[in-house]
């Protein structure tokens, strides 16, 4: 059975200098996943954000966690979007 | 009070209990040297170079700042941590950029904060963050005489509040506390003008504070 496609999408402050952070995370993604991925969004935003959400459930919030998230976390929670939808990863 | 740190190699600089009870920097000249002046910084930018430059022609000087530095009993030098990238010394580097210029008692040295750790660990901000831009101030002997960090509180408490009055006026902009990506693309695009408006337009209330506070700092401290 093969997974419906992961939208990946990086909320993060632009006026902060995130964008190296923001460029790791989805280059590990990229990497990681390749086409199992509909597709990952960067959105450049303001008041020191660093959000990454998975078929819109939020994974990381700086706000709430603090901090920039492991790649590690965020490829499991996509590994965990896939697997629900029957892929084996 | 000597803390030692210097001995320990933690910096090249010395640091002494002040009478204020604050701790305060004496920087060898020598580190000051490497300083950039305001003009090799700007040159130096990687990007925001148009921005900076176009604050610069928007801040309006107030008379009683630039009087109030122009009186100063001595020229002091001025140091600056920054990074290019970001948005509060885009908008506030430029105030001092511009104060310099006019009151001619400001000697500015910009360093780089990721390149001077040990200098951004002694002015961080509520003792904890590296919050950028900081402003030292420091007499001729390269004693500091006061700091100032980031931006003006008042700055932030305003932009806080037009933040919550622009997502209230539109109740299709949810939660300030939501992640916006959840938002459709127009509606984003919206908010973010809207966001982008309102700091334009609170940029003459956050230029005069800035120079408020620079001027109630230095004037308030023994120089």
């Amino acid at each position: 059975m093969t997974a419906k496609p992961v939208k990946v999408k990086i909320t993060y402050c632009a006026e902060c200098g995130y964008e190296p952070q923001t460029l790791d995370l989805a280059k590990a993604l990229m990497y990681e996943f390749g086409g199992r991925l509909s597709g990952i969004e960067l959105i450049p935003w303001d008041s020191g954000t660093f959000d990454v959400t998975v078929d819109g459930e939020l994974v990381h919030s700086m706000r709430r966690e603090g901090g920039f998230p492991e790649s590690e976390a965020v490829k499991q929670a996509v590994r965990s979007r896939l697997s629900a939808s029957g892929t084996v990863t | 009070m000597a803390l030692g740190l210097e001995e320990g190699g933690w910096c090249t600089c010395s640091v002494k209990m002040s009478t204020l009870g604050r701790f305060e920097m004496k920087l060898p000249h020598e580190r000051w040297d490497k300083g950039l002046t305001y003009d090799a910084y700007k040159a130096g930018m990687t990007r925001n170079r148009e921005r900076v430059e176009e604050n610069e022609r928007r801040v309006t000087l107030d008379p009683e700042t630039v009087r109030a530095f122009r009186a100063l009993p001595q020229r002091l030098n001025v140091l600056v941590l920054a990074e290019d990238w970001c948005g509060d010394v885009i908008a506030n580097l430029p105030v001092l950029g511009r104060l310099a210029r006019e009151a001619g008692t400001l000697d500015i040295r910009i360093f780089y904060r990721d390149q001077n750790d040990d200098l951004i660990e002694h002015w961080l901000n509520q003792g904890k963050y590296k919050s950028i831009p900081v402003v030292v101030f420091f007499d001729q002997q390269l004693n500091e005489i006061a700091h100032w960090i980031e931006r003006p509180a008042s700055v932030t408490e305003l932009r806080a509040r037009k933040r919550r009055e622009i997502y209230a006026s539109r109740p299709e902009f949810g939660s300030p506390d939501a992640p916006v990506d959840q938002l459709p693309e127009d509606v984003r695009a919206a908010l973010q003008a809207e966001l982008a408006k309102m700091r334009d337009e609170t940029t003459p209330f956050a230029n005069a504070e800035v120079q408020r506070e620079l001027r109630e700092l230095v004037t308030g401290a023994k120089v």
